[in-house]
């Protein structure tokens, strides 16, 4: 009876002709009927909303409040909202981003008007969702909802520290509270870590992971500018859209660049900081298809769903095979034929071992963050970062690993101010070993993939203990033949010469560091800043990033080749008006000619005058160790001076690296405190590591 | 931390954790909850017993209205909320005590009976809350006399071992507590308000950090201060106390001699109050309504605080009688 009522509502929700997929009843009747916890491993697209949304409508009419679904998602898919609303599931999210929709959502809640509330680990420790949206259900949780269950586990792949706050929270709910987990990507050694977490009465529920419609194959191209003339040389095959994964923000917007030079429809995607970057309204376009290709970085992950994609490539390798397969299997849900194609390259080790270590904020960071905290009352993140030498990026994750541990608090005050609390606190180094291990182990075993010749979505299922695990017959190993794992030389060439073209822009920093000078307005004014300037290429890369590297640390030197490649960039690309009428330098003390020297043959290129007004007042510690804006400024105008007023005209400030720009925007600031002109920043590099997540 | 089942059900019943204010159904009332207790223990019963009943049964079991039973079967939902909002709690530093719970302090229920608070909200080191020791109150602005003797008794709880009771607000309270916590003694602070803001002070993180302090309140954590709040506290500081000192008093108003007046008539400890030619008003009226003199200039020796407090009195103590009531 229940199961053909069940049966009915499906049908209602996505069609007349449809079933049950294997395991969607067993997991509505283990949480709806029997009120039990259960676990469900299924691969993503098998339907694991329809099994909380036809849960959630049984538990409703059985008189139980709404569902809680926590999730790292922001929100629903609009088409899985309109689905529920089929069945009369009324559906919100409550986050950070919505908050104009907050009041509306509450009263809804009031009236019982509300059936599932989806919302983030971080908002149960929230104090107005606590304090203001909780009660107006009046705790009557129906059914609490732990989506990326995996996330609970230090084995899991992408463990997150919020999802400790869940287990806690689970352990106090009483029994008749029915849980279900979902996940995708558990193996068995994670299972069973949650199962110890959310309880011994756990059901585990699981299907086979299998995506029947695609074809893998992995593709060694270890330079990027081959790697980009194989994208161009391979993209028009595909009929439909699909993605291209980075691991940087640089490398999406790279690989657009050049995308787009060849004619292809293709956007970048990212978290990184864009304005211009419109998240919701590039996934719109993607899945109507206006975009044919987005590349992107992991920001689009889990919870998007577009059924029609063709393939999912990947630049550069994932740091596991639990994400590769996460990843990959975006495609292929609802087409006949779908393709992952693997690319990997030199650089891919360096990016993911730089992932690796800056997973967990140092001992040593930490403990300076607890020190300051001890000594107020509350202290905002700009506070904090004044007085610890650390990234505002590490700052936060540290932050969060003692908040979640109840070492610190939140509290709001006009602004968010952290404070200690009386919770006594140990470093878990055994638990921040364990996962850097882990990530390490996970990285030999992606790159076992890549080197794998049998099945290669054999070896994914295996890598995720799926007992269903046979070979596939269709991925490159199994059928001896697939996409070409070459490229046409002019093609490499002509790549060459894009990544070689490819300049970065320097956007002047628009605000002073918080409290480094405590009575002005936050807003560098107008005849203080900076104008947009360039930097040649990325550090490090192929292109110039490797002479810039060789320049800096084994030649102290750069060469003539760099001189020319930036007078072509500033003359034929650039062509900044006014022209600056001259150059000067921004010494180091380690090196003091080596910047200077290099500025003064550009300026020779130029034909303008080069002047060395910048002069190093003290020994300044290397910009690059100073871990946040307020340090790094302070670091500047404590150990530079200018030294007179050369001119009103516009002077090229030339530095080798750029990494934060502050050296830049205080030296511009200087230069033009003096009485100088204006100011256009220009550098050989501009470093990548610090903004390569995202 | 775990929680008892007894404890969950009083916390369903009782406090506001997980409620808004402007929600229909109140937490009960002492008033309302002590019959229903009381109906438990007739019938050989604990709390606990509650969560697994629905409406109808509890309609039978503690004999009471339709509504009654609705309100508190309404109330007895919200266990996943309070699962969060305790996780909150927690992890801020902040945990619960019911009237269920064995380390809940006996004192308060010998001496304030049916009036024991159900919840209370707590921080620090619970096993001070009802050691041997002596309650400070007095009002927030001091003469000269009045700090010598908060700092005295402050500083000879300290050295003779003795927990130092007070409201832990400004004034007297905070004088005699740092100076019990500056002598390496232990304090007890009872809040009228705002707990979770009163944890963030660095000197009380730091005395609760090494177990000298607990501070405990009977109201929402986040309550702010209001002079209701305040009163109703009062009767709290004396009675986990073993002498009490009122350093200064207003007459015949004011929180400190409301506090006062009642721990005489209630006879829960000897109350002495500070005795001087300047003394306020208040004080003389207080000795005159049967309070012990506490002289100014004060006993000599801080070690000898307890003797003297012990000769300086005779027992008027109300007979304590414990009840197993949760």
């Amino acid at each position: 009876m229940d199961k053909r009522y069940t049966l009915m509502l499906l049908r209602k929700m996505i069609g007349e002709d449809k079933h049950f997929r294997p395991g969607q009843w067993e997991a509505i009747e283990a949480i709806a009927i029997k009120k039990q916890r259960a676990l469900v491993v299924q691969r993503t697209g098998w339907g694991k909303s329809l099994v909380y949304f036809l849960a959630t409508k049984l538990l409703r009419e059985q008189g139980s409040g709404p569902t809680i679904l926590i999730s790292p998602l922001l929100s629903l898919m609009r088409n899985q909202i309109v689905m529920a609303e089929k069945i009369g599931i009324r559906a919100f999210t409550i986050n950070s981003a919505n908050r104009a929709a907050w009041s509306a959502i509450e009263a809804a809640l009031a009236k019982d008007e509300c059936d599932l509330i989806l919302i983030s680990p971080e908002r149960l420790n929230n104090a107005h969702f606590i304090k203001e949206v909780l009660p107006k259900i009046s705790g009557r949780i129906g059914l609490f909802v732990v989506d990326e269950a995996h996330c609970i586990s230090d084995w899991g792949h992408d463990f997150r520290p919020d999802y400790r706050r869940i287990v806690r929270i689970v352990q106090m709910l009483p029994e008749g509270v029915p849980i279900l987990g979902t996940t995708a990507t558990a193996n068995d050694r994670v299972v069973e870590d949650v199962k110890v977490q959310l309880g011994p009465g756990l059901t585990v529920l699981r299907g086979p992971l299998a995506r029947e419609s695609l074809r893998l194959q992995n593709i060694q191209l270890s330079n990027q500018s081959e790697r980009l003339a194989w994208l161009a040389e391979n993209l028009p095959k595909f009929k439909g859209s699909g993605i291209v994964y980075c691991l940087t923000v640089a490398d999406t917007e790279r690989v657009t660049n050049w995308l787009k030079q060849k004619g292809f429809s293709a956007e970048a995607y990212h978290a990184g900081n864009d304005e211009n970057l419109d998240r919701p309204e590039l996934e719109q376009a993607f899945l109507k298809n206006e975009i044919k290709i987005l590349v992107a970085t992991v920001a689009l992950g889990m919870g998007f769903d577009k059924p029609d994609i063709d393939f999912v490539i990947h630049f550069q390798r994932p740091g596991s095979v639990v994400a590769y397969y996460q990843q990959v299997g975006r495609a292929g849900r609802a087409v006949e034929k779908s393709y992952g194609i693997l690319l990997s390259g030199i650089e891919d080790d360096q990016i993911q071992n730089y992932f690796i270590e800056s997973a967990f904020p140092s001992l040593q960071v930490t403990q300076n963050l607890l020190e300051v905290l001890e000594q107020s009352e509350g202290l905002s993140l700009y506070e904090i970062l004044a007085k610890v030498n650390t990234s505002k990026s590490m700052a936060e994750k540290a932050l969060k690993l003692l908040e979640v541990d109840g070492a610190v608090g939140q509290t709001y005050d006009k602004k968010v101010l952290y404070f200690r609390t009386p919770n006594a606190w140990h470093p878990d180094i055994e638990r921040s070993n364990r996962v850097q291990n882990l990530r390490k182990s996970e990285l030999a075993q992606m790159q076992a993939y890549v080197d794998h010749d049998g099945c290669l979505m054999q070896f994914l299922l295996n890598a995720l203990d799926d007992p269903h695990a046979t070979a596939c017959g269709r991925c490159a190993n199994c059928r001896g033949r697939g996409l070409p794992t070459e490229v046409a030389q002019k093609l490499v060439i002509e790549a060459e010469n894009f990544l070689k073209s490819d300049h970065i822009v320097i956007q002047p920093r628009k605000q002073w560091p918080v409290g480094l000078f405590p009575d002005q307005k936050r807003n560098i004014p107008l005849e203080y800043k900076n104008n947009a300037g360039l930097s040649l290429c990325y550090y490090g890369d192929a292109g110039w990033g490797n002479l810039v590297r060789s320049g800096k640390y084994y030649d102290n030197h750069f060469s003539d080749e760099l001189v020319k490649a930036s007078v072509h960039l500033i003359c034929d690309i650039w062509q900044p008006d006014p022209f600056p009428s001259w150059v000067t330098a921004i010494p180091s003390t380690r090196h003091p000619n080596l910047v200077p020297d290099f500025a003064r043959r550009l300026a020779g290129h130029l034909r303008v005058p080069f002047y060395s007004v910048i002069r190093r007042i003290r020994e300044a510690p290397e910009q690059k160790t100073m871990q946040n804006g307020f340090m790094q400024a302070r670091n500047v105008i404590n150990t530079i001076q200018i030294d007179q007023r050369v001119s009103q005209e516009p002077v090229l400030l030339v530095d080798d690296i750029i990494d934060s720009g502050w050296t830049l925007t205080m030296a511009g600031y200087l230069l033009k405190k003096q009485g100088n002109g204006q100011v256009y920043p220009f550098t050989l590099a501009q470093a990548t590591s610090r903004n390569a997540n995202g | 931390m775990t929680l008892s089942p007894d404890s969950q059900a009083l916390l369903l019943l009782c406090s506001h954790l997980g409620l808004s204010s402007s929600s229909e159904n109140s937490p009960l009332t002492l008033k309302d909850w002590n019959p229903l207790a009381k109906k438990l223990l007739s019938i050989s019963k604990r709390p606990a017993i509650l969560l697994d009943l629905n409406k109808e049964e509890l309609k039978n079991m503690l004999e009471i209205t339709e509504e009654e039973a609705e309100r508190i079967a309404h109330l007895l939902q919200r266990s996943g909320s309070i699962a969060i909002e305790l996780e909150h709690l927690q992890s801020l530093g902040i945990d619960v005590l019911t009237r269920a719970d064995e380390d809940y302090p006996t004192r308060y229920k010998e001496r304030l009976k049916d009036s024991a608070p159900t919840i209370l909200f707590y921080a620090g080191e619970k096993a001070l809350l009802g050691q041997p020791g002596v309650a400070v109150v007095g009002s927030r602005h001091l003469d000269e006399a009045g700090q010598a003797c908060a700092e005295f008794v402050g500083n000879a709880c300290g050295m003779s071992g003795l927990v130092l009771y007070s409201g832990g607000a400004k004034g007297v309270d905070s004088i005699s507590m740092n100076a019990a916590l500056n002598s390496r003694g232990t304090a007890v602070g009872i809040l009228a308000d705002s707990l979770e803001k009163a944890i963030r002070n660095p000197e009380n993180r730091e005395a609760i950090y090494r177990g000298d302090l607990c501070l405990v309140t009977q109201y929402s954590p986040s309550a702010p201060f209001s002079v209701g709040t305040a009163m109703g506290r009062n009767k709290l500081i004396y009675t986990l106390a073993d002498y009490a000192i009122v350093v200064a008093s207003d007459a015949e108003k004011g929180g400190t001699w409301a506090g006062a007046t009642e721990a005489l008539k209630s006879r829960w400890l000897p109350v002495f109050v500070l005795y001087h030619p300047d003394m306020p008003k208040g004080n003389k009226m207080l000795i005159e309504r049967g309070a012990y003199k506490f002289p100014h200039p004060l006993p000599n020796s801080h070690q000898e605080l307890q003797t003297w407090l012990e000769e300086h009195s005779s027992a008027t103590i109300a007979d304590p009688c414990q009840l197993s009531l949760f």
